[in-house]
Formats: C-alpha cells, structure tokens, sequence
C-alpha cells in the first residue's frame, strides 16, 4: 500500500458516491423502475397526473449502457488515432451517454402517455422540456463518474492495473450501480413519496395501488418534486452504498496486494461480511423495538 | 484441425458448474420485485435477475483483478465470492435503511411465522394490506449465500473461459452473457419474488438446476469452441 493507491481508493469512493446519488434522482426525475408500476397505474384508475414517466429499462441495463456508452467514446478519443485528454475524453463520452439517455427518455415518455390517452392522460410539453434536461444532467453526473472510476482502474500509468478494458469495466460497474439504486433509493420514492397521503410507518396496502399523490404543496406535483424530496434521504444513501461498495471491495485489495497477500485481502472482505450480518441484525432488533407491532393486527402470535 | 482433449472436457465441466452455482444462488438472493419498492413484499425492491447479476459482476471485477496476479483457482473464485458478498449486503443494510427510516417500516418475513434464525414472530409487525417488507435476518443470510454463490459461479466461468483464450475482456464479457442467461432461467422459476431459502418457493429448486445444466452445457461447449478451445 501506498499513499497514491490510497488517495486514488478515496477519489473512487467520492466518485461513487455522486454517481450513485445522482444515478437515484435520475432515476426519481424520469420515474424509472419498480415505483413506475404506480405511476402507469394511476391514469387507469383516474388520476392523471404531470409526473414524467419512463420505463426505458431496468435501471442496471439502462445504467450499464450509459456508461459503456461514455467509456467506448471515451476510449476511442484516448486512443492514439486522436490523442485527447482523458478528462476530456471523458467528459464528451458522458455527453453522448446524456444525449441517448435524453432520447431514449422523449420517447419513452410520449410513448407511454400517448397509449394512456383513453384515459384522459395528456402529454405535457413543458414537462417534457423541463424534466428531459434535468434527467440528462444527472445522466451526465453518473455516466462521469463512473467512466472516471473505470479509468483510475485501468489506466496504464496509474498503480491499480485491472486487467478488463475500460468500455467492460464501466459496463460491469453500470449493471451494479443500477442494480444498488433500483433496491435502495427507489424505495423511498416508491414506497414514501408518491403515497404521501397515507401515514408514516406502513407499507403500501394493495387496496390503494394506483392512488398517487398528484398535488403539489402549490399546484401540480411534478417529478422535480419529487426529486427535490428524494434528494434528502434516498439519493445520498443509494451514494452511500455504491461508495461502500467500491471503496470496501477495492480496499481490501489496496491494503494487502493480491500478488502476495491475496488470503488476507479474502479473509478482510469475510469479516465486512460478517460484521454485516450483526449489524443488521442490531438494525432489525432496534426498528421492531422502537415502532412496535401494528395496533390493527388481529392473530395469535404474540410479540 | 482442433481435438477435443480433457483440458476442453474440464473447461466445459467448470462453466457448467459455474452456471450451477449462478441457478441455485439466484434462489436464496431475496427480492420482492416492484411490490417490494413500495414496501408491499419482502426483500430488496428490485428484479431478481437486477440485484444477482449487479453483485455478481461485482464479485467478477474482484476476480479479474485477482486473476491477473495469481493461477490459484481457490483464490480467484474466493475472491469473486467476496466481492458479490459485500456487494448484495451493502445493497441490503441500505435497502433496509431506506425501509426502516425512509418509510418507517420494520423488517418482517411474511412466508413464516417465526424467523427461522432468530425464532422472532413475524406477524404482528407487517403492516395491513402487505406481504411483508425490508430485510429481516433470515432473508439477510439467504442474500449473503445468494451473494456468494453467484460470485463464486461467475468467478468459475470466468477463470475456464481466461484459461482458453487469455483475453479477459472478451471473458468478462462471454461470462456475463452465461451468468444472465442462468439468473433469467432461475428467475422464471421463482417468479419474480423470493424471501429467502426458507421460502416455498425455495423447493423449486430441482427443476431450476435442470433447466439450468442443459441450458449451460449448451452454451459451455459453444462459449469453449467460439473461444478457440479444443
């Protein structure tokens, strides 16, 4: 281990970090995923509404094209045929990563609202202008920072030598970043935001599927709205996960080299995992304490 | 012209076992799909072919790099294992995070009356209308085991194919393809939403390892022919 390995692990941590926040509110911006189930429901069970809806994919596909995307431009424009810089070259590659995502999101929107026109859903312009620019700057942030992450892997004349080229390794780090923000941030999105209505402290009931929240503070509710909500809780968590997973993964690898320690690099990386384990059986024990059983349940199992 | 020799026998051997591991340990990651992203199922709120293929590249990221240092068969696949492990347990501390202070439910298994682990009751902490929600400790382990299986697979096919043809990103790649292709076989049988290992569903696993030995035989001996064996 050395001081710039170890400088390059915290950069690639802060680097997760803000992709995986801004990847969560991309995904919040456009209603992507799971919690778009709810939003395609509610025009059928009669409340229109004005939030964005895109279901382009599943957020790990969607994710991992974006940044293979950025990293094959990238890579072409680091190559020697053109020579640019690779902050450059990375920052154009993120830009035509944004660009797709800005196409694949209009259609994606108008596409969908269209075929709910029979009930009643309009498709609104200003929502398309206002939210496609919005959910391309986060597609921008996210396809940024994980090319740059990719590259301080790959690059030849930095410390970590990993042996994948860089348009795989962005391609497998988009699979996983997506896969994090669709299991953690969505959830508060999904689960919290668009049922606000309803009380703290219960999960959807399935009676009530469909019946989102369509009313803003003032006016309409729209998805920067719900960005906006998303962004104090489930946002900077789905960054916290993405940052723990590559800075723990690579860590154990940065303090013990894999050439010569690679047992005690393994045996770390079981200790995270075991250390996991107790402390979400610590979370469960406190979350059951501290809300206690559900007063409406009838049964014959006691606490 | 090209034999077939018992190195492409034990290569064709690796990936179906690799594939195997992948079928099985899909089975034990717990997902709830899109009921569980508004708290209405338990598990993580995501796709169950999402969350296994998402830790099991991680865990192959792990294994690439410790390939390029090392021949050790145990310790490439160990640490693909690890790697895919930390993955699918950061994702699940943080999912229950969102549950549990975001949504304000607590973790509950809805399959069983009793954690099977922690001989906890169930019922009385899932809210109305709901199958459960969050990550209770039965479903965390399962996920942890899910983890490791998944990336010790992934780590397996990975190392046969890099044995082959020595170029890791077309491995990397054709390992993907083969982990995805036995994650979607697995997902088909368990429908989209599993709890974990002491779920019903978790019984269907014999048909799954079926589908998924054909499935991976077939496309083992095309993935070491393509690649240059034999």
């Amino acid at each position: 281990m050395d001081m710039v390995s170890m400088g390059l692990l915290a950069a690639m941590g802060a680097l997760a970090t803000i992709a995986g926040a801004s990847e969560d509110l991309e995904s919040d911006v456009g209603s992507q995923s799971n919690p778009n189930s709810q939003v395609q429901l509610a025009a059928q069970v009669g409340h229109t509404h004005r939030i964005y809806n895109k279901a382009i994919s599943g957020e790990p596909p969607s994710n991992a094209l974006y940044a293979a995307l950025a990293a094959v431009v990238a890579s072409v424009l680091m190559s020697d045929a053109y020579g640019m810089n690779a902050f450059f070259s990375i920052a154009v590659g993120a830009l035509v990563a944004a660009i797709f995502n800005g196409i694949l999101s209009m259609t994606s929107y108008m596409g969908r609202n269209a075929s709910q026109a029979r009930f009643n859903q309009y498709i609104y312009l200003d929502v398309l202008r206002s939210h496609t620019t919005t959910i391309m700057a986060h597609a921008y942030i996210t396809a940024f920072c994980v090319v740059t992450i990719s590259y301080i892997m790959t690059a030849t004349w930095l410390p970590i030598q990993h042996p994948f080229p860089l348009p795989v390794i962005a391609f497998t780090w988009g699979i996983a970043l997506g896969a994090i923000g669709s299991s953690t941030g969505d959830v508060h999105y999904g689960a919290e935001r668009e049922f606000q209505q309803y009380p703290f402290g219960a999960g959807l009931n399935a009676a009530n599927s469909g019946d989102i929240v369509t009313k803003a503070e003032a006016g309409l509710r729209s998805s920067i709205d719900n960005a906006w909500f998303c962004a104090k809780f489930g946002g900077p968590v789905t960054g916290l996960a993405f940052g723990l997973i590559v800075f723990l993964d690579n860590w154990r690898t940065t303090i013990f080299d894999p050439a010569t320690q690679g047992w005690y690099a393994i045996g770390t990386g079981v200790l995270i995992v075991v250390l996991l384990n107790v402390y979400n059986r610590i979370l469960e024990v406190r979350s059951k304490k501290r809300y206690g059983p559900y007063p409406e349940y009838v049964g014959d199992i006691k606490v | 012209m090209s034999t077939f020799d018992a190195s492409t026998l034990i290569y064709v051997i690796q990936i179906v076992i690799g594939g195997l591991l992948v079928g099985i340990g899909v089975h034990f990651v717990p997902v709830g799909g899109a009921p569980a992203a508004m708290a209405q199922a338990t598990g993580v709120g995501t796709g169950t072919v999402q969350l296994a293929t998402g830790s099991g590249l991680t865990g192959l990221i792990s294994a690439g790099l410790m390939m390029s240092v090392t021949d050790n068969i145990l310790l490439i696949v160990l640490s693909g294992a690890v790697g895919a492990m930390i993955m699918m347990d950061v994702t699940m501390i943080v999912g229950n995070w969102v549950y549990i202070y975001g949504v304000g439910v607590p973790p509950v298994a809805a399959k069983v009356d009793y954690d099977p682990i922690t001989k906890d009751p169930q019922p009385p902490y899932i809210s109305p209308g709901t199958v459960g929600h969050g990550v209770p400790t039965v479903s965390f382990v399962s996920g942890t085991i899910g983890g490791l299986m998944g990336g010790a697979g992934g780590s397996l096919i990975y190392y046969a194919l890099m044995n082959i043809n020595g170029v890791s990103g077309l491995s990397a790649f054709f390992a993907i393809g083969i982990f995805v292709v036995n994650a979607v076989i697995a997902s088909y049988n368990i429908q989209g939403t599993i709890e974990g290992f002491h779920d019903p569903k978790f019984k269907r696993i014999p048909r799954a390892v079926k589908a998924c030995f054909i499935a991976t035989l077939i496309i083992g001996i095309f993935a070491v022919l393509i690649h240059g064996g034999a």
